[in-house]
């Protein structure tokens, strides 16, 4: 009986294999929270490793943040587009890094997607500005006064005109309800504005409702419509010029925003000027303003030669980001804060204005930015970790998102934990009660089954799903029908008047060609699942996949075996 | 021995022409239903029509109704449901679909939540998860599971041809389809909601009843061989039946606890799900005692060619 011998020999490997495999598992998912937490105390890269070895858990079971970019290469050109979307995954692999993610998995999917997966990390907020921004920095200068003025009486009587058009169309229609119409007017650009807050990242609440104020037009906004709502206030000291930059109620930006899309307005700004917006909202005189800058356009300086950076207190309790020039931009950097000094350089994160403080002095090796008066300290960690990993070569988009919330994931767990349980219960019961003696040798061989889907998920270091577990389940159902063929085989096969072992042989044999057929088909469709499905939907491909070519093995070595423990039968119980 | 039928004799061939009919209708649903699909009639989940989920829950008790009617002034097309079982009571799932743009959607979002914050003061919406896919996103998943289906019923069909001879092949094809047509019609007729978990079950089940098909076409294989000299088709299809028939209807009824247990407990992601698969394993046991045989049968009487 060598053969015998054999099967147990292997399968006696394959447990301790397994055991082995599915150990720190085992281990993590015992664990309570507060052992987790002590652990984490104590040694932080031991739980890391543990959970590194033991079956990951999806974002849908363990909460966390998945999201899709499009590199946008079309902008490129051919050499540059080439390359730009690996170029752009190593960026945001340090970003990510940054953040201090425990796993993150960044991919490549199709042509010109990434996929970023950051379980257990939930400041959704955060992670898409993170990953989101181009985090181009540019250092440019500000347009003087003068043309500034002169341009803002331009614009004020292009607007004015274009103003006394829509406000005459829209009274020869509604002449009763002035009021009306103008408000869902604003409300419309209210939406567009909120469209173009989200795409920043900021959250605009309380725009939408407030309309009050703007029905009270005063004879200045009424000649001036433009420059009337622009507070110049970026003056310095007595020694220094005013300079061109804005305070903007936060409420007038939609307006001016469509104004300054005119295309006569466009056409008035000179081609070498640009106007800017602050990065955020910021508070002026207990006001919440935009600030919006008048800008040279010509790029001064760029944030690539910058390094060492760090953050800090600021003295008037701002945040401040502290850089050093590299060699290669010393000598451009010195030059050009030498030839400014007194003037204000603003800082341009992807076309929006971090701040604009007056250059002291000629800088050469060392500089600080200034954030905005409303910074958070984690915009400003933000903003080290973009200038760490250097800006993206193309603008992205996100175009799926999915954000688990901790408390979804573990809900999920035990539904999917318990309908396990529940299911294996129930089926281990049925077989048992149905096929007798017999039928607890097919329940040890599931429970093997299960034992061993679980290592190998463990090995492979697959990610588990809420499907996944749909897959585990529908394998332990799909799994006893090998032992169910089998044995109405050998039944069949004992009313033919056959001896109890030969029956065991028959009925194992004659149903190995159907058992293998029907698992041929179940596993063309997991393949087909797996290659073409997303996420989830793999994790239940691969739960399925390993879970019927398993049961293919503890029915016919393991289950085979132990009715192999006796030579000879004089009953059977089945 | 426990056994639950006894040494059955069931003419099950004889009552082929029933069971065509009804097949028919089943099939004819189903088509329907595809159609109305493929023309964008019917409800797609988010990840093939593009959308916004946001699962959330609010502190105090809330209406269904009072939500519903908040969101729709804004959003005439939006989607709330209650979510029963959730750890949390007072817990919706509302959801937005089709938006024109990647930044629409979310911007939608964030609409959504200053809504509720703006009219349920005082009683916080917390947001358990958010979902948010893009048109473009949504046209590659439709494409990706198209071709899932393909893929895996072309592989299963030629599998089979291999397998077995031609009229089987074509027998258990036919089957295969019109299970997961007739399983299609009726989650439509449901006004259920297809998505990638449908598409991921509807596979499965397809799997599932293929299996149990080439159980009984091996049986039938088999018989054929030893009934030969007797000459007789019709009997020995219709003997195979019979003898598989408690594998059939115990493998049957063990796959339904598995589903029937994910229904009531594996919550509200694969409530779909395993509705599908419930749905499968009724039909998918159906058609292989009732639709792929007869059809073997039906192509034999008519052009004869194994016994003549």
């Amino acid at each position: 009986m060598s053969g015998q011998r054999w099967r147990i020999l292997i399968t006696a490997i394959l447990v301790v294999v397994g055991l082995l495999a599915f150990w720190d598992t085992f281990k993590l998912w015992t664990m309570s929270d507060s052992e987790k937490q002590a652990m984490q105390q104590e040694d932080p890269g031991k739980l890391l490793e543990l959970q590194q070895s033991a079956i990951r858990l999806g974002l849908d079971l363990q909460g966390g943040i998945h999201v899709v970019l499009k590199v946008k290469t079309d902008s490129l050109e051919t050499k540059d587009a080439s390359g730009a979307v690996e170029r752009a995954m190593q960026v945001i692999r340090t970003r990510i890094d940054g953040l201090g993610v425990a796993e993150p998995n960044i991919q490549k999917q199709g042509g010109d997607r990434i996929i970023i997966d950051l379980p257990g990390y939930t400041d959704a907020n955060r992670a898409e500005e993170l990953v989101g921004q181009m985090a181009v920095l540019e250092f440019k200068l500000l347009e003087s006064m003068d043309n500034a003025t002169l341009l803002l009486q331009k614009v004020d009587s292009v607007v004015r005109a274009s103003e006394k058009t829509l406000t005459g169309d829209s009274t020869a229609q509604t002449t009763p309800a002035q009021t009306d119409a103008s408000a869902s007017k604003t409300d419309s650009t209210a939406d567009r504005a909120d469209v173009l807050a989200e795409m920043m990242g900021k959250d605009s609440a309380g725009d939408t409702t407030d309309f009050g104020f703007d029905e009270e037009l005063t004879a200045s906004e009424d000649l001036n419509p433009f420059s009337s709502r622009l507070d110049q206030w970026l003056t310095g000291s007595e020694t220094r010029a005013p300079w061109p930059c804005w305070a903007v109620n936060k409420r007038d930006r939609p307006r001016i925003e469509r104004w300054l899309d005119l295309p006569e307005v466009k056409r008035l700004i000179p081609v070498d000027v640009q106007f800017a917006w602050s990065t955020r909202v910021e508070i002026r005189n207990n006001r919440e303003v935009w600030d919006l800058y008048l800008l040279k356009r010509k790029v001064q300086f760029v944030g690539k030669y910058l390094e060492n950076i760090s953050i800090r207190r600021g003295q008037m309790g701002g945040h401040e980001v502290d850089f050093r020039v590299s060699s290669e931009g010393t000598g451009r950097f010195a030059q050009l804060t030498g030839a400014n000094i007194n003037k204000p350089l603003a800082v341009v994160l992807d076309g929006s204005v971090e701040s604009a403080p007056f250059i002291n002095s000629k800088i050469r090796g060392s500089g600080t930015i200034t954030m905005g008066g409303t910074a958070k300290i984690e915009d400003a960690v933000n903003m080290k970790i973009v200038l760490e990993a250097g800006a993206l070569p193309a603008p992205v988009e996100i175009i799926e998102k999915n954000i688990v919330g901790a408390s979804l994931g573990a809900d999920s767990i035990s539904k999917g934990f318990y309908s396990s349980i529940v299911a294996l219960l129930i089926i281990l019961i049925f077989i048992g009660v149905y096929y007798r003696i017999s039928g607890v040798i097919a329940d040890i061989g599931l429970i093997f089954n299960v034992f061993f889907l679980l290592a190998v998920l463990a090995g492979l270091g697959a990610t588990l799903t809420m499907p996944g577990i749909a897959g585990i389940i529908l394998t332990i159902g799909i799994s006893v029908d090998s032992n169910i063929l089998i044995f109405e085989r050998i039944r069949e096969e004992l009313r033919t008047g056959k001896t109890v072992r030969a029956s065991i042989d028959a009925g194992y044999e004659r149903a190995f060609v159907t058992i293998f057929d029907s698992h041929v088909t179940t596993l063309i469709t997991a393949g087909a699942l797996f290659i073409f499905g997303s996420g989830p939907i793999r994790g239940f491909a691969v739960t399925l996949f390993w879970g019927v070519t398993l049961s293919l093995y503890t029915a016919y070595v393991i289950t085979k075996a132990i009715f192999d423990v006796r030579k000879t039968y004089q009953t059977i119980s089945i | 021995m426990f056994r639950l039928l006894p040494d059955t004799n069931i003419n099950f061939i004889g009552v082929r022409r029933y069971a065509f009919g009804l097949s028919l209708l089943l099939v004819a649903l189903g088509i329907f239903a595809f159609v109305m699909i493929v023309a964008g009639s019917a409800e797609l989940g988010i990840d093939f029509a593009g959308g916004v989920m946001l699962q959330g829950h609010f502190s105090k008790a809330t209406s269904i109704d009072e939500l519903r009617s908040t969101l729709t002034s804004q959003f005439p097309e939006v989607n709330v449901t209650e979510l029963t079982d959730f750890q949390y009571p007072n817990a919706f799932i509302i959801k937005t679909k089709n938006p024109g743009s990647d930044a629409e959607g979310r911007a939608h979002v964030v609409r959504i939540k200053e809504l509720l914050t703006q009219h349920f003061a005082g009683n916080e919406f917390v947001v358990d998860s958010e979902h948010v896919i893009g048109p473009a996103v949504g046209e590659s998943l439709r494409k990706d599971a198209v071709w899932a289906v393909l893929i895996s019923l072309a592989g299963i069909l030629v599998y089979i041809w291999i397998r077995f001879d031609f009229r089987f092949g074509v027998a258990a094809t036919v089957a295969t389809f019109h299970d997961v047509l007739a399983v299609l019609g009726i989650m439509f007729l449901m006004g259920r909601e297809f998505n990638l978990l449908i598409i991921t079950a509807l596979l499965t089940l397809a799997g599932y009843s293929l299996t149990d098909t080439v159980v009984v076409f091996d049986r039938i294989r088999e018989n054929l061989k030893k009934f030969r000299s007797r000459g007789e088709f019709v009997f020995s299809v219709n003997h195979s039946i019979n003898e598989v028939l408690s594998r059939t209807i115990i493998t049957s009824m063990t796959v339904m606890i598995v589903v029937v247990t994910l229904f009531f407990f594996g919550g509200e992601v694969l409530r779909d799900f395993s509705l599908a698969l419930i749905l499968g394993v009724i039909i998918g046991t159906y058609s292989s005692v009732f639709v792929a045989s007869p059809i073997v049968v039906e192509w034999e009487a008519r052009r004869p060619r194994r016994f003549k």
